[in-house]
């Protein structure tokens, strides 16, 4: 959750150059290579009412132009009503001619908001007997006029698609034309060049009427330039947008607006096609099909403390790193200009993993035919932006983190791990979980004078992955080095700057 | 960033056998109503209406200081009714917010300074910022975060937010620890 309060002090290095926390990204096992919200194909999955959480297939929702029929939003403040139920105060005061000292209890339903207090009865909206489906949406006056020209255009669309097609065909087609008929090459010659004599059954498109401009202009406008504005009365640009078709100008003429829906979506990688996240279809359930975010393959890194930073002067970082997957990992920190590959040891000979391949082993799990299928558009790496203004000094060592064990935490005894470790740089050792130390020395030739606000170092930091995906060439487990660039942002004036004997 | 220690004072707090942390220096009103399913912390000078109606909170909550739990009342034709509040799993409520809704799902943040109107409903993993103000009889949706005043679903939290959350209310609570003199 710090991920979501604070500041990104650690960034890792998507595979297409931006810089994101942890939790901002996504690891697809397919490529073995990072994913950002940047480089993902998003998909809507479903749709659903922020307010009423039902779901609705697309077909419906199309229908329903994106809008909930039974939730409304208030048009003063955009705020949910609430209906309510009341008394039928309304039903005398419409039928007069009745005798009215019989009082007749009905229940009646209205709409009102708890925020503003703007109610459908100040609105003067009929109250209804029913609380939801009968609340009638506003009618837009030109939708007639909307209609036929939405229609004009769809024809005028399909029809210039004809031609197109039509085109291509009679390219293929002419000389067959006149071979069927015997025509001679006299007449041939005289009608090249002419459009195809297929096409003479043109198809007529009906033009709605053009608007005409008015000389006469409505005299209510008159008063425009003498009558003072009374802004209380007048909505504000939010309350407009909220009704495009309308734009009352005046809050009198505010209706209730249809809860618009929300929808939840999918993230595909572009590259093999995997879903990288692919949550459940129902609205109300926070879990996951397909769930491969970084935060449950990658190793994570968190500051947990640094010494303030001092120019020529190296101080004491603490890092917190831990392992969230079920296979033991082994770490090994590299200097930021590491070429970041991946690399898997072949009876003990290193042999580079060329990323184009593990995607070429894969199929792609899109089942439309690729001739309809839109091929991803892949961008081109950014570059990193993010220039360190200060060294890390790394070990030259690498550690083990043992693999995740949920039952750790009820475990009374804490089995002590026999880790071969380097007191120098492990610090502390917890189940999956290690603190190391590390040292930064801000750079004084790139900053002259006073020391900057906050540093940023970087790093590559090497770790094993097992990829238990099965391919055709790897029936078992693989066994893989990746590398992932890393940033820290220290900032010299945040709290978690403590002095030296706060480390201890 | 890894969370620091947090430090409270030993006879201030009553630890019970299954976890809870709660502060003597809590307003805990009918607290026959009050259900705090284990590892709950209840920092001082909180105020807890079980008077009104049950509250029931689930595992590893966190009640900040100065918070306001009151169960959301229904205004009927015959009178007032109150109905209980229920939390779930794994929620963080931050110092002076006042928290009146029906149900608080699980892995549900709530920011300092927060007001959560009368019978909203926070489903499971959604965020409240600092100084948000949740009309009434709001539905905040999973995976949405709340902000201002009134709120308004500002942006989408990742999907990991579930662990993030477990992660933090599990660490803060290993971090509350008596202080040492």
């Amino acid at each position: 959750m710090a991920y979501l309060r604070q500041p990104e002090y650690v960034q890792y290095s998507c595979s297409c150059g931006s810089l994101k926390s942890i939790s901002k990204i996504y690891f697809c096992r397919h490529c073995l290579s990072i994913r950002c919200g940047f480089c993902v194909c998003h998909e809507v999955d479903s749709y659903y009412c922020p307010n009423c959480l039902e779901n609705l297939p697309t077909s419906e929702v199309r229908l329903k132009k994106n809008k909930c029929s039974n939730c409304f939003d208030c048009p003063c403040c955009l705020q949910t009503l609430s209906i309510r139920l009341g008394q039928s105060f309304s039903v005398s005061s419409q039928s007069k001619s009745e005798e009215e000292s019989k009082p007749t209890t009905k229940k009646v339903y209205y709409l009102s908001c708890s925020l503003c207090r703007w109610s459908s009865r100040d609105a003067g909206i009929p109250d209804q007997t029913v609380a939801t489906g009968s609340w009638k949406e506003q009618e837009n006056p030109y939708s007639n006029r909307v209609n036929a020209l939405i229609n004009y255009y769809k024809i005028l669309a399909s029809f210039e698609k004809q031609q197109k097609e039509r085109k291509k065909f009679h390219i293929k087609r002419s000389f067959l034309q006149f071979e069927k008929f015997g025509i001679t090459s006299a007449m041939a010659r005289k009608r090249s060049g002419r459009p195809p004599l297929t096409q003479a059954q043109n198809q007529t498109v009906t033009t709605p009427t053009p608007s005409v401009a008015e000389e006469n202009v409505d005299e209510s406008l008159s008063d425009l330039f003498t009558k003072s504005i009374d802004i209380t009365r007048t909505t504000t640009i939010d309350q407009r947008l909220q009704h495009p078709e309308l734009q009352a100008d005046t809050i009198d003429k505010l209706r209730p607006q249809k809860k618009q829906f929300i929808i939840k979506r999918s993230q595909r990688c572009r590259t093999c096609e995997h879903n990288v996240s692919k949550p459940d279809y129902c609205s109300t359930s926070t879990k996951f099909k397909i769930q491969l975010a970084a935060y449950y393959h990658l190793p994570e890194v968190r500051i947990v403390t640094y010494e303030p930073l001092q120019f020529g002067k190296s101080s004491e970082l603490l890092l917190k790193l831990s392992n969230p997957t079920q296979h033991q990992m082994q770490i090994t920190f590299l200097s930021l200009e590491t070429p970041v590959i991946t690399t898997t040891k072949v009876q003990g000979v290193v042999e580079e993993i060329n990323k184009e391949r593990i995607q070429m082993g894969c199929d792609s799990p899109n089942l439309l035919p690729s001739a309809i299928r839109q091929t991803a558009v892949i961008e081109e790496v950014k570059p990193i932006i993010v220039v360190p203004n200060g060294e890390i000094l790394l070990p030259n060592s690498s550690f083990t983190l043992p693999p995740k064990d949920e039952a750790a935490e009820y475990d009374e005894l804490n089995v002590p791990q026999n880790f071969q470790d380097d007191p120098k740089v492990v610090v502390w050792r917890n189940s999956n979980k290690s603190v190391i130390r590390l040292h930064v020395l801000p750079d004084v030739t790139k900053s002259s004078g006073d020391m900057p606000e906050t540093v940023i170092v970087g790093f590559v930091m090497q770790f094993s992955y097992i990829n238990t995906i099965a391919t055709l060439e790897h029936k078992t487990p693989q066994k893989l080095d990746l590398r992932v660039k890393l940033y820290l942002t220290l900032d010299n004036s945040s709290k978690i700057a403590r002095t030296a004997s706060m480390l201890k | 960033m890894e969370p620091q220690d947090i430090y409270y004072n030993k006879n201030e707090y009553v630890e019970t056998a299954s976890g809870n942390k709660v502060s003597r220096q809590t307003v805990l009103c009918g607290s026959q109503n009050i259900v705090l399913h284990g590892k709950v912390i209840v920092q001082s000078d909180a105020i807890i209406r079980g008077d009104l109606a049950n509250v029931k909170t689930g595992r590893y909550c966190i009640i900040g200081k100065n918070v306001v739990i009151r169960p959301p009342f229904k205004r009927f034709t015959r009178g007032i009714a109150f109905f209980p509040l229920q939390m779930g799993d794994h929620v963080f409520v931050g110092d002076n917010s006042i928290v009146s809704a029906a149900i608080v799902g699980s892995y549900v943040y709530i920011g300092k300074n927060a007001v959560i109107g009368r019978r909203c409903v926070l489903k499971s993993c959604c965020y409240i910022e600092d100084g948000a103000v949740v009309p009434p009889e709001t539905v905040v949706p999973s995976f949405t975060k709340f902000g201002g005043n009134p709120a308004k679903c500002i942006e989408d939290l990742p999907e990991c937010t579930m662990d993030l959350m477990v992660d933090f209310t599990k660490s803060y609570y290993q971090h509350f620890l008596p202080s040492k003199v």
